[in-house]
């Protein structure tokens, strides 16, 4: 039982060092500048200048507080855009990539169904994302301590907590597109630009007539702002993940049984 | 019950034909031998019998499972061994770190046994292994869970002949427990050292099935002789005596077929003559002692040379051209067994 699950979690280990190593670094970076930042420039001011729409729609109101800070720094890109993107490209090189490569034939030459096999190997992805964010979360808690600008940790615990729907819909979206597409590179290129296409799309059609068009985007129902400014948590928005990351596995379960693996 | 018997079995990819209306059983026990050159439909015919691609068209049942049911499959496949053409393996892991995890996928009973003929380096990572050691470990893989059928794709590819010779002593030991093998292949002095029947694939077609034996028995023997005297190929004309060629000692090719009756004679007077006989030994010798006989090594024909009847030419033509035969040995004439133009 599980031992693809546990296999490939080993092997994605590495990688997830490097991530929290990463973004551990940036997230230190970003509370080292904050002080200065908020305590020096004068926002207001600052947003005087950019047209109303645009600070509305990126939330830069917030850029004057801690929690704001940390929101539009590292959580509303750099996690939200990268690691959710990150996700989805690895997924789709699963199985795409055992495919493409050939293992796929070993591994299916076992008595395991393709079901388990791949709902296994979308566990394993989940594997380094759990670490990264213990890891980012333990890095900021501890620093916005050190820096003397702490932050509900409530919130804090909300914004990682949360962001795991957020992730998995992300990899299950990328599990689909690494059966449905015809190679590997493929498979990463339509994963990744999903998410990177639908947040664009979530952006330039806020506050437009268009709006309900972002209604595809995941990010619409993970808002690090409204968790960390508000304390607004949104468990509607983390149920709509939950449930679109279990009916995008389904699909790519259905597709990856009746598909003939060349 | 047969370990795999297919039913018309077909497979298309889009318009490309894979394999088209497979029948043919294997029984329990055997080493049945798959053999084609490249592009003829053998992996095709694997990977559906695995069930890694449903078939377009009829049926095939593995170990009593059907092909086309993926649950009695998948349970069938606890008891079947497969050994992919290229071995395809996880290459960013310890050799050791594979077999325990494809141990724990399929069950390991024998993989300490098997590292002891097969030692990839364990404690390497795959990346860097040789390509007969990825074998070896796939051999190691396909082995460990002890299977009672084992599916086979040109399986000695990239081990040294060393490693060959002991992975066909190897899957003798285990016919003679019991196991079924299905081989594939190209090289048939490996097919016909381990196999008890072949068929021969082309086109995805499958156009002969037949004991190794019979079809041993066919291909005759290739007789060298080398005698003192001079010798046309037109006195060795006794029936069952094909594709002669004379040579004269020292003399490079001269056997050229298109020069007419070659008559070729070394420096020393002596003649070698080659050909394929298909006939019994006696008047065969009683031919040869007629000449002033210096040397004579008689050996199995390379079965190659059958192998070539079934998708060296095409059929029609080569069938219009026997028939156009009038019974006596010509030079020219490559190919005259009219008993095996019937393809």
């Amino acid at each position: 039982m599980f031992e693809t699950a546990r296999y490939e979690s080993e092997r994605r280990l590495p990688a997830a060092a490097v991530i929290s190593l990463a973004l551990s670094a940036f997230a230190a970076m970003v509370l080292l500048i904050a002080p200065g930042i908020i305590g020096e420039i004068d926002v207001d001011a600052l947003l005087a200048d950019l047209p109303p729409a645009l600070v509305e729609s990126m939330g830069l109101q917030h850029m004057g507080t801690i929690e704001g800070f940390l929101a539009l720094e590292l959580y509303q890109f750099v996690w939200v855009l990268g690691l959710g993107a990150y996700v989805a490209y690895s997924a789709a090189s699963t199985i795409a990539g055992d495919v493409e490569d050939g293992r796929m034939d070993t591994l299916l030459a076992a008595p395991v169904s393709r079901r388990r096999l791949l709902l296994e190997k979308y566990l394993a992805l989940l594997s380094p994302v759990v670490v990264v964010n213990v890891v980012v979360f333990c890095v900021v808690a501890a620093g916005t301590a050190v820096i003397g600008e702490p932050v509900a940790l409530a919130d804090l615990v909300a914004v990682h907590a949360l962001s795991m729907p957020y992730f998995m819909a992300c990899g299950a979206a990328g599990m689909v597109a690494s059966v449905a597409a015809p190679r590997r590179l493929v498979a990463e290129g339509v994963a990744a630009g999903a998410v990177v296409g639908t947040f664009l799309l979530q952006s330039l059609t806020t506050g437009t007539s268009a709006e309900w068009l972002g209604s595809v985007a995941p990010m619409r129902y993970y808002d690090p702002l409204a968790v960390l400014t508000a304390s607004e948590y949104d468990p509607v928005g983390a149920g709509i993940l939950l449930a679109a990351a279990a009916a995008l596995l389904a699909v790519a379960v259905r597709v990856f049984e009746g598909a003939d693996v060349q | 019950m047969p370990a795999i018997e297919t039913d018309g079995l077909t497979k298309y990819y889009g318009d490309v034909r894979g394999v088209e209306d497979l029948s043919f059983s294997v029984r329990e026990g055997e080493v049945f031998g798959f053999l084609g050159p490249n592009g003829a439909g053998k992996t095709t015919a694997i990977r559906t019998l695995m069930g890694f691609q449903s078939p377009t068209e009829g049926t095939a049942t593995v170990l009593g499972a059907d092909v086309r049911d993926a649950e009695a499959l998948r349970e069938a496949r606890a008891r079947v061994g497969f050994l992919p053409s290229e071995p395809g393996l996880d290459e960013s892991v310890t050799g050791r770190r594979l077999i325990r995890y494809h141990g724990a996928l399929r069950g390991d009973v024998r993989s300490e046994e098997l590292l002891e003929v097969f030692d990839p380096p364990l404690d390497r990572k795959v990346r860097e292994y040789s390509r007969g050691n990825k074998q070896m470990l796939a051999i190691v893989i396909a082995f460990m869970h002890d299977p009672d059928l084992v599916f086979m794709d040109e399986p000695t590819s990239g081990l040294d002949p060393l490693k060959q010779e002991e992975l066909l002593e190897f899957i003798r030991a285990e016919q003679r427990r019991g196991k079924t093998f299905f081989f594939s292949s190209h090289i048939l002095s490996e097919v016909r050292k381990v196999c008890d029947r072949v068929g021969i694939i082309r086109d995805g077609h499958l156009v002969e099935l037949e004991d190794v034996e019979s079809l041993l028995d066919r291909s005759g023997k290739l007789v060298r002789v080398r005698v003192g005297t001079d010798v046309d190929a037109e006195d060795l004309a006794i029936d069952g005596v094909h594709d002669v060629e004379v040579s004269g000692d020292g003399v490079e090719a001269s056997g050229d077929v298109d020069d007419g009756p070659a008559s070729g004679e070394g420096p020393d007077g002596a003649t070698t003559v080659s050909f394929t006989y298909t006939g019994a030994y006696e008047p065969l010798l009683r031919r040869l002692l007629e000449f002033d006989l210096l040397d004579l090594s008689i050996e199995e024909a390379p079965l190659e040379d059958i192998f070539m009847r079934f998708y060296g030419e095409d059929p029609t033509e080569r069938i219009g051209r026997v028939e156009g035969e009038t019974g006596s040995n010509d030079e020219n004439e490559v190919d005259q067994r009219t008993e095996t133009a019937d393809v």
